[in-house]
């Protein structure tokens, strides 16, 4: 049997190997999370070029090995340009590749995660709005089994108009009441937007401007998501603090 | 496992073995080849080693390697310091030097940023390259890092910090190596290629 196999994947990161090659570790829709080596991808006369860069999409011929797989051929299935065309861009990518490294499994197919991060890649390319990536992670919390409550206070189960929803706690699960709060606190317009990000209006979520209630969204996102794989992540903690 | 070498021998060869790429085979072989060859070429060779230590350290301006407060190309006033040119590391200075082309002076960061391993502005010389601006009187500023993702978010974040300052901020161009094929090269350079294109001279 041939070693050679085709599979179609998006680039989550690069390292670094020997004098000129590199590590590429990529989602691949039908193999799940593959390591493998590109052989001189660091040289500009490299036959890779820029397909390999993490973000990149692309169409591969992989030889598999023992360990480390081996980039035979690459294809690029959509441009990496617009990703690279402005910083909000490529730190939104970037934030959306760390997520997804995180919950990818080795030689574990994930078609669905695939399909999420490249509608993810494709919607930040086409407009970066600063709901993009705390709705996907939201969304990839609800693909794993956390799905928060929202509608109504998950202690006393007292629902909307009678008890006003003030807080959100990750350990509960969701929102509570006045009375039961702990965790922190949400304002309305955040719970809103979460509202309309687990409950299918995605698309008037992404249209909201930068506020104060999106920036809440999006540390509650962070935080949720962090809690689950118990790990920080990295790349969104840099492009917050700027 | 017991060591089956003397401990000198062995010392030399966990030494050696910290070395990058240098594998526990290839130290092996690295310190008995030192124990085989004349005294005076195993000294030379100390002496190179603690002697480069001592001496070398960064420019204090631009942070280039250098044996004295500031590197060969920062003492030298034939250069034009209102052009810096900023780069990762040390060795991009020399790959530059090469082309001859470039007379003005650099800006070592020392790396790059990588949001995937948490490598930010703070961790790099940027804050060094904005002191610099206003006492040399530098007009341009060339973002050379590395034409892949880290070199280019890095180059992004410096644009969006030092255009506010009135500076000319440029980007070295990507386009297709001399001496390649057309048909192999990538879609991103290709099409920077083009978009970067100019008219012919006659």
């Amino acid at each position: 049997m041939s070693g050679l196999y085709h599979d179609t994947g998006v680039v989550l990161r690069t390292y670094k190997l020997r004098e000129s090659d590199k590590i590429v570790v990529i989602h691949t829709r039908d193999n799940g999370k593959v390591r493998a080596v590109a052989k001189g991808v660091r040289k500009t006369r490299s036959k890779f070029g820029a397909r390999l860069e993490p973000m990149s999409h692309v169409k591969l011929l992989l030889y598999r090995g023992r360990e480390l797989d081996i980039v035979s051929q690459a294809e690029a299935v959509e441009p990496l340009s617009p990703m690279l065309s402005s910083l909000d861009r490529a730190s939104q990518g970037l934030a959306a590749l760390e997520a997804v490294d995180q919950l990818s499994l080795e030689r574990e197919p994930n078609p669905q995660l695939y399909k999420m991060l490249v509608g993810v890649l494709r919607t930040i390319a086409a407009e970066p709005s600063p709901l993009n990536v705390p709705a996907f992670y939201w969304k990839l919390l609800a693909r794993e089994g956390f799905s928060p409550q929202l509608d109504e206070c998950v202690r006393c189960h007292g629902s909307e108009p009678a008890v006003q929803l003030v807080a959100f706690d990750l350990n509960e699960g969701g929102v509570l009441c006045r009375s039961c709060r702990s965790g922190q606190a949400i304002s309305p317009a955040a719970l809103g937007l979460l509202r309309d990000i687990l409950g299918g209006r995605l698309q008037h979520a992404l249209r909201q401007e930068e506020s104060p209630a999106t920036h809440e969204v999006s540390a509650l996102a962070t935080r949720a998501l962090e809690y689950q794989i118990e790990r920080r992540l990295k790349a969104v903690a840099m492009f917050e603090a700027h | 496992m017991a060591s089956t070498y003397t401990p000198p021998v062995q010392l030399l060869i966990d030494e050696l073995g910290r070395l990058p790429g240098v594998g526990p085979k290839s130290a092996q072989r690295i310190a008995f080849h030192l124990l085989k060859i004349p005294a005076d070429d195993v000294n030379r060779l100390a002496e190179a080693i603690i002697d480069a230590k001592k001496r070398v350290r960064f420019c204090e301006r631009c942070f280039n390697v250098a044996d004295s407060t500031l590197c060969p190309i920062c003492n030298d006033d034939a250069r034009d310091s209102s052009l810096v040119c900023v780069v990762e590391e040390s060795r991009d200075i020399v790959a530059l030097e090469k082309t001859g082309e470039f007379r003005g002076r650099y800006h070592v960061l020392l790396g790059a940023m990588s949001p995937l391993e948490g490598i930010g502005p703070e961790d790099l010389k940027i804050r060094e390259l904005v002191a610099r601006i206003e006492p040399e009187g530098i007009e341009e500023v060339i973002l050379c890092t590395n034409p892949n993702t880290e070199g280019e978010v890095t180059a992004m974040y410096l644009a969006r910090l030092l255009k506010p300052i009135g500076l000319k901020v440029t980007r070295i161009a990507s386009g297709l190596p001399v001496g390649g094929d057309l048909e192999y090269a990538d879609e991103l350079t290709l099409g920077r290629a083009l978009e970067g294109r100019r008219s012919v001279e006659d």
